[in-house]
């Protein structure tokens, strides 16, 4: 088992830098092979076959994933609300309990 | 001295030439696999071709056939395996690549894993891990349980947009130590928050250590949603899980 660790080790580590200007859905053959939707997808000339990559490698591709890159203010609120939430739900629970 | 024409399998040979070009390297694997019978090149060549239903097929049929657990993991996974990460290093293939070929050694090691623990080969602790609700990233995930799975960990990959329910229903039935979600998105990030109170409402939460990571992920929100861990890359994941899996052990006694 060690030696698979110290492989993957190494294979995890390059994918890591790789993965800074390359898509990691991006196969060895240019095509997309996420599920998902992203600005870089484009469509094959054979209609049918997996979309390409159109991403040029001269910018991070991460932001095509993100619909808004700015909503971490947002979404640490929305994180409060969920907690709030929760708290003042099983509070209310507890105290029907009780009753 | 081994030569090329010593392995008998043509795919191999074929990989060898094509794509090794450090001399060391050349002369490590032909020596390996002029050594190794074919039967396990067939396995090396389909795990490096990524046909997981194959490398299944192959090592089930190796142990019926007598063939010894370890000479199937290190002659026919492992050794495959070793071209595959210089494929990659080379920029031959690239990750999508390399997680098929990871889940093609997952078909053969679900035979072999079993032999081993039974062995006293045991893994250290079972990890669940999926991509929360409305989120259909999976690379880091899919590496982080490459990486855990090289490491002696058991996992369940749930997949993707994994609701609350999905979760829960799956720690009942697997029972794991830790549980690791996965977020792409600040958008789904707040899933992982649902979730965890989702797990507390369930009276689950205190069966599981909880791990979260993904781009968008950070120490702070990790904390702010009562995880119990962030991982910021698959590497620092493995270290990570064995530290809470040690904290839960602890905790049972």
């Amino acid at each position: 088992m060690e030696r698979i660790s110290e492989m993957f080790t190494d294979m995890v580590a390059h994918a890591e830098a790789v993965c800074k200007t390359r898509c990691p859905y991006r196969d060895r053959k240019d095509r997309c092979t996420a599920e998902f939707r992203c600005r870089n997808q484009r469509q094959p000339e054979t209609a049918g076959a997996p979309l390409i990559c159109g991403h040029d490698g001269e910018f991070d591709y991460r932001s095509a994933w993100e619909s808004n890159p700015l909503a971490h203010a947002r979404t640490k609120k929305k994180l409060g609300e969920i907690r709030d939430g929760a708290t003042r739900r099983r509070a209310a629970s507890r105290r029907k309990k009780t009753d | 001295m081994a030569v090329l024409s010593d392995i008998t399998n043509e795919f191999i040979r074929q990989e060898i030439e094509e794509y090794l070009e450090r001399p060391e390297e050349i002369e490590r694997n032909i020596e390996l696999f002029a050594r190794v019978r074919p039967a396990m090149q067939e396995i090396a060549a389909a795990l490096i071709e990524g046909e997981d239903g194959e490398v299944d097929r192959l090592t089930k049929q190796a142990l019926d056939g007598g063939t010894e657990a370890l000479e199937i993991m290190d002659d026919g996974l492992i050794a495959g395996m070793g071209i595959v990460g210089i494929k990659f290093r080379e920029a031959m293939i690239f990750v999508p690549e390399v997680l098929a070929c990871a889940r093609a050694m997952k078909a053969g090691m679900k035979y072999i894993e079993p032999i081993l623990s039974d062995s006293g080969v045991k893994p250290i602790a079972k990890v669940l891990m999926g991509t929360v609700k409305g989120d259909l990233h999976d690379i880091g995930k899919n590496l982080c349980t490459m990486m855990l799975r090289g490491s002696g960990f058991e996992v369940v990959d749930l997949g993707v947009d994994i609701s609350d329910d999905e979760f829960i229903d799956a720690i009942e039935e697997h029972q794991p130590s830790i549980l690791g979600m996965s977020a792409l998105l600040t958008t789904t990030m707040p899933n992982m928050g649902k979730t965890i109170e989702a797990l507390i409402d369930a009276d689950v939460r205190d069966d599981v250590m909880i791990m979260v990571g993904g781009a968008p992920v950070t120490q702070e929100f990790a904390d702010d949603m009562g995880a119990d861990g962030y991982g910021k890359d698959a590497l620092s994941c493995v270290s990570l899980a064995k530290s809470l899996a040690k904290s839960l052990a602890g905790e049972r006694g």
